[in-house]
């Protein structure tokens, strides 16, 4: 008992000395004035946040959305049949499958990230191959564009879809499908009213796992985009390290956590719904 | 990315001694490893190394630690006398410099830093365009108002320097890179916003790599870059453009935090050495101020335009100063929207 109180009473202090405490300089931070000499000053202002709505910072703002939303979807439509076919091997065979998705994450992401760059290059190894097989004359630019962007982001977000779908399609109960079958349901109809209700809880969860990180990955944009403001991330970033204006920096950040606050809440919502209808349950996340 | 891995292992090998250290913040691949090298063999002083790649974001690190952290930083002049303005440099104590005699004077005693009290020179240099030879034809490029042609389109680099960016839209509008004039200013934003529809990607990491990989054929560039680039076995031109280059140096300064100021004056004279300053810029490109490293620079490297420009070029060019708070600010809003896209 005394070592489960010990345990608690570390995490919570972790907890708040590492992300509350951090979270609400944030908050604060946002509300002040900033200054050039002290970065930022009295007096308390909602300035920065009118701010975020001009209509240059809000079409960065959108235009973030968009990109991380086509990549989550990206993510979402090559991890749903990985997930599902992973989870029918035997448990061996998916303890090894499952290994080899984690393992390049040993390799830190940066470094990756450049071998994105080698690759995606004029001179790299997707144009060579393209112009040896004939598909093109000449080398054309995939790197410093959105679609590199969503390639960099796809691939460092994917695992982080398979995972939580791969746990929804493991606790799924087979036979529900073969009693599917049996009362006559197509392949279509046994889809749409067993395997998709049952693994929302991980598209939902891995979704919302794969479009915020998204949002805010500057290094990607930075290296493989070209260093043109396309993510949230490097407004952040820039207005903290180049612009030096603080409060606007935070007063992102703080937005950025409301809508992640605000999507948690509506899954909890969907998720109590679903569970009063079908009888599921958040289990499996 | 060579750099990056070097940083690294640097600073790992670094964990194992906690002794003598020298604190280095420096810009991206600025200085002949072999260098950093012979100085811990020779003094038994660690160098611990971290870069960077804009003076904003060198200047922001240094300014929200109070000057603390770093033994040696290398900011250019315009960012040299705002932080000794702001009290974030300490006074370099040349009695402990016995090389400081070896630099050329001509770039000695300057408006920044009247009497170098606090400031170095490391390396000058200059901002220009550099084109691939081998895909385009001399004389194609003469001028920056050259990077406008809409044959460009979606294939230029810039640096990742608001300074540099907005000195060319300056000087292409006639005025001086260095004007506070608001005016003046939004007038440049104005004209560079017509060139952003031709930018690829701002890089100021390495702006060689894309020239290298074969993703970018034009853009501005720095000369050191360049040499570089040329070492590696590409064909890269390099090109003062008729309405002037960017001109700037760069310096060694002591925060006021730092804490090893004595090793930082021994790291300092060490790379005022003349045979370090020379393997040192025969490595890097860019221009010496150490008068006596000229003589044993190789021929090569002495008379290539790309490293040392002619005197007309510097004529018609213009070095960097400190245009203050009001117009960088200015400047960086603009910045910002460029980079949007706005």
């Amino acid at each position: 008992m005394n070592f489960r109180r010990l345990i608690i009473s570390v995490t919570l202090a972790w907890l708040t000395v590492f992300v509350f405490l951090p979270h609400l300089l944030l908050v604060g931070t946002s509300v002040m004035t900033p200054n050039p000499d002290h970065l930022v000053v009295w007096p308390v202002t909602l300035d920065s946040f009118e701010k975020v709505f001009t209509p240059l910072y809000f079409s960065v703002f959108w235009h973030s959305l968009e990109l991380a939303a086509i990549a989550t979807v990206i993510c979402l439509m090559l991890a749903y049949p990985f997930a599902w076919i992973l989870s029918t091997f035997n448990s061996r065979t998916q303890a090894l499958l499952l290994f080899l998705l984690i393992l390049p994450f040993w390799t830190n992401s940066l470094i990756r990230t450049y071998a994105i760059k080698i690759l995606l290059g004029k001179k790299g190894l997707v144009n060579a191959t393209m112009i040896n097989l004939g598909i093109i004359d000449e080398p054309i630019q995939l790197l410093y564009t959105e679609f590199a962007v969503i390639f960099g982001l796809v691939y460092l977000l994917l695992p982080f879809m398979v995972l939580p779908l791969y746990s929804s399609f493991d606790k799924m109960d087979k036979s529900l499908l073969e009693a599917g079958r049996d009362l006559g349901a197509g392949t279509v109809q046994r889809f749409r009213h067993i395997i998709l209700p049952l693994t929302m809880p991980g598209i939902v969860s891995g979704s919302l796992i794969v479009f915020l990180p998204a949002m805010g990955m500057f290094y990607i944009a930075d290296l493989l985009g070209g260093a043109k403001n396309l993510l949230l991330g490097n407004v952040v970033k820039n207005l903290f390290l180049v612009a030096r204006d603080w409060p606007m920096g935070a007063a992102f950040s703080v937005i950025m956590m409301l809508m992640m606050a605000l999507m948690l809440l509506l899954y909890v919502q969907a998720n109590r719904l679903v569970s009063r209808k079908g009888g599921l349950h958040d289990s499996n996340l | 990315m060579n750099k990056l891995l070097a940083a690294s292992a640097i600073l790992a090998s670094n964990l194992a001694f906690a002794g003598d250290k020298v604190v280095v913040y420096n810009w991206s691949e600025y200085i002949d490893e072999s260098v950093v090298e012979q100085f811990t063999e020779e003094t038994g002083i660690e160098v611990e190394y971290a870069t960077f790649d804009s003076n904003e974001v060198m200047y922001s690190k240094l300014k929200l630690q109070q000057g603390k952290g770093y033994d040696i930083v290398v900011p250019s002049t315009y960012y040299v006398s705002k932080m000794s303005r702001e009290g974030l440099l300490q006074p370099i104590d040349k009695s402990k410099l016995s090389n400081f005699g070896n630099l050329n004077v001509d770039l000695l005693n300057k408006d920044y830093d009247k009497g170098n009290q606090y400031s170095v020179p490391y390396f000058w240099g200059s901002t220009a365009i550099s084109y691939d030879a081998d895909s385009i034809e001399a004389g194609t490029i003469t001028s920056w108002k050259d990077l406008w042609n809409q044959q460009w389109e979606g294939k230029l680099l810039l640096t990742d320097d608001v300074r540099e960016v907005f000195h060319m839209a300056l000087r292409i509008n006639g005025h001086s890179g260095n004007t506070r004039n608001p005016e003046e200013i939004k007038q440049a934003y104005e004209t560079l916003k017509s060139l952003i529809p031709n930018v690829l990607v701002f890089n100021s990491e390495a702006p060689r790599e894309p020239f290298l990989s074969g993703d970018v054929s034009v853009g501005m560039n720095w000369n050191g870059e360049v040499y570089m680039a040329q070492q590696e076995g590409a064909n890269l031109e390099y090109v003062y453009p008729t309405e002037g280059a960017v001109f700037w140096v760069d310096s060694l300064v002591i925060p006021k935090g730092a804490e090893n100021v004595d090793n930082a004056h021994k790291f300092i004279n060490f790379l005022l050495k003349a045979d370090v300053a020379r393997a040192n810029a025969e490595y890097v490109g860019y221009a010496t101020p150490n008068q006596a490293a000229i003589p044993l620079l190789s021929d090569e490297v002495r008379n290539n335009p790309a490293v040392f420009p002619s005197q007309e070029d510097i004529n018609n060019g213009e070095f960097h100063h400190d245009i203050g708070d009001e117009a960088s600010q200015l400047m960086n809003e603009y910045w910002q929207k460029l980079k949007t896209g706005m």
